[in-house]
């Protein structure tokens, strides 16, 4: 014989059932408002998780220290000769000069970003060689790396041969020695990475002249400590460490997540306001019915039971649809609800194929933000509602 | 005596610009295995007095026992608890769910008990085959007659077994063939040992010739007949 406890929960619970199967459309209507709710939030969650974790998995390919000249607040191009100045640095392993701007394809309307730069060996060939799904880094002239859209918007396919247009809209031809990975497509995905004299000359930038200088060091533990001493040592340049731009990228996702989080807040809130109204505003019939299941011996505890399991029924149905439907929209649909909000606005808009990150503290947050503010507005009507003497149902019915 | 009201007086909204005294120093007396039968007006006080017999709420003033139990001293839960073992009720407009089946409305009283799908029904089933209403077992509520809406109200307030029957206004709904059929049943229940106290001022019901007493209620005071 089942335990009489357990069998008077499957009873309320049965009873709860069959009570929303007589209101289906309703409480259809009012899981389907509010799984969009969570959908959203969810998505928006796992989007923001999954690109700050493709973010740090990119930035392995970020220098350790930067350096840039800044006159009147603005950056511009630096002397390779200020390499020179840093040589008595102790931790200093390695520096290297970058070059590094947008072009804009006028035939595929794209917006590629180019980096130049010489291949020296050590620390940062290795990091940028981690992140090439095929081919090797440039070593001669007109090589060049390609990320995965540069690739796909050029129309390349067996034929690895392009070519661009310099300022005097001559021709320059590249040859693609190797592609970036799609897990780094955050950063890499509209990248033409090429060497620093091709570089130079699809700018037409004069010798002698870098965007940036990269900075290796021996012992990473001592970035901040180098970064300082290149700062005194080279007065008017900004020096920018990899922890830096680490913040940079999170505070960039961050703002714009939290943004449009507080966007999807007012949803939320606008349901609960809806959920609310509902739930408060019981109609004649429920409270008619809460009063005839009082008269007949339920307790009020009876009666919170079963409205405490159509507020749980209702809410977790909404929540487990919510939260799958934002894996789904996120795993096979590559979030495409938010991603241009989240990844940016480029021409070429990262074709990131996102693995959701998922947090159980975001869930349990989420659980905590959508469905036991709904359990509270079912159960708490409900408990002034039953708290009322009966005798309502022996008022002629 | 299974019911035993002295000096009873109850006042709603006690002290409030709306305070209505319901009832008056009300004393009543019912033996086991009686039926009686409160007669009166709309607005005299019957369902006030139904209500206090039927463990809904307590008296005001005065002493009411009710199956030996002291209402007074009763905290509502237990007041609740009391009148799930003690009490059936049969409302004037039957008062059935009508989205529910009429064996899912007759088995209301019993889901908090922890009983069984099972055990449930079969008790359930005894009680409609009595009240000739087992081929409605499936039907929605809403959809049967007013006759067997009637006697599912009965079947549900028999489902618990309790000691004591009210009844408000029990044939204001009913046709005169289907309000004879009533109070048959209420003479089987009688004979059956069961106490039954009916409110009505139907001659059907007050002038049946199964009643052990009729009171009249007036303005909320009792004056036996």
């Amino acid at each position: 014989m089942a335990n009489p406890l357990l069998e008077r929960q499957i009873n309320f619970l049965d009873y709860t059932l069959s009570s929303l199967w007589r209101k289906r459309y309703k409480n259809l209507a009012v899981v389907v408002v509010f799984a969009v709710v969570i959908f959203l939030l969810a998505s928006f969650q796992l989007v923001s998780n999954g690109l700050l974790e493709r973010a740090q998995t990119a930035l392995v390919m970020a220098p350790e220290i930067l350096i840039q000249k800044m006159t009147a607040g603005r950056q511009e191009s630096i002397p390779i000769a200020y390499a020179e100045r840093l040589h008595d640095i102790f931790g200093i392993r390695q520096v290297v000069p970058r070059v590094w701007g947008y072009y804009f394809d006028e035939v595929t309307l794209a917006n590629y970003t180019v980096i130049g730069r010489d291949q020296v060996g050590g620390g940062t060939d290795d990091q940028l060689a981690q992140v090439l799904s095929e081919g090797r880094l440039p070593t001669a002239a007109n090589e060049t790396v390609l990320g995965q859209a540069v690739f796909r918007t050029k129309g390349l396919q067996e034929q690895r041969i392009f070519s661009l247009f310099r300022p005097d809209l001559s021709l320059k031809t590249l040859t693609v020695t190797g592609l970036f990975k799609k897990e780094s497509n955050l950063l890499t995905d509209d990248l033409i990475v090429l060497s620093l004299a091709d570089a130079r000359d699809l700018f037409g930038l004069p010798d002698g002249l870098a965007s940036d200088l990269m900075v290796t060091v021996a012992n990473p533990r001592e970035i901040s400590t180098v970064a300082k001493k290149i700062s005194e040592a080279l007065p008017g340049t900004r020096v920018l460490t990899r922890p830096q731009i680490e913040k940079t990228y999170h505070m960039i996702f961050g703002w714009r997540s939290g943004f449009a989080s507080v966007c999807l807040l007012a949803a939320l809130a606008a349901f609960f306001i809806f959920a609310w109204d509902k739930a408060s505003g019981l109609a004649p019939d429920e409270k008619r019915e809460i009063a005839i299941l009082k008269i007949l011996g339920w307790q009020t505890a009876d009666v919170l039971v079963v409205r405490f399991w159509e507020g749980a029924v209702i809410s977790l149905a909404a929540y487990l649809l919510g939260c799958t439907a934002a894996y789904i929209h996120v795993v096979f649909f590559g979030s495409t609800l938010f991603l241009p909000v989240l990844a940016g606005w480029s021409v070429i808009r990262p074709d990131l194929h996102l693995l959701p990150a998922i947090h159980l503290a975001d869930l349990l947050l989420l659980f905590c933000l959508t469905v036991m503010p709904y359990l509270t507005a079912t159960v708490v009507p409900a408990w002034r509602c039953a708290s009322l003497p009966s005798d309502t149902a022996l008022q002629g019915g | 005596m299974l019911i035993e009201l002295e000096a009873i007086t109850k006042i709603y909204n006690q002290g409030q610009a709306n305070e209505v005294q319901a009832l008056h120093d009300v004393s009543l007396q019912v033996a086991k295995g009686n039926m009686i039968c409160l007669r009166g007006a709309s607005g005299s006080g019957k369902s006030t007095l139904l209500g206090i017999i039927g463990c809904v709420f307590p008296p005001t003033r005065g002493r009411a026992v009710i199956a030996g139990k002291q209402l007074a001293r009763l905290p509502d839960r237990f007041l609740t608890l009391h009148r799930r073992e003690t009490i059936g009720f049969i409302f004037q407009r039957f008062n059935i769910l009508p989205a529910l089946t009429v064996l899912d409305n007759i088995t209301l009283p019993l889901l908090p008990l922890g009983m069984s799908p099972r055990q449930r029904k079969q008790r359930a089933r005894v009680l409609m085959e009595q009240l000739a209403i087992q081929h409605r077992e499936k039907f929605p509520a809403g959809q049967i007659s007013g006759g067997e809406l009637q006697r599912v109200a009965i079947a549900r307030a028999l489902i618990n077994d309790p000691p004591i029957i009210l009844a408000d206004e029990p044939t204001a709904h009913l046709d005169s063939r289907l309000s004879r059929e009533f109070m048959t049943i209420m003479d089987n229940l009688k004979a059956a040992g069961k106490t039954i106290v009916l409110a009505s001022h139907d001659p059907l019901v007050t002038d049946h010739p199964g009643l052990d007493q009729i009171l009249d209620i007036r303005d909320g005071s009792l004056h036996v007949s």
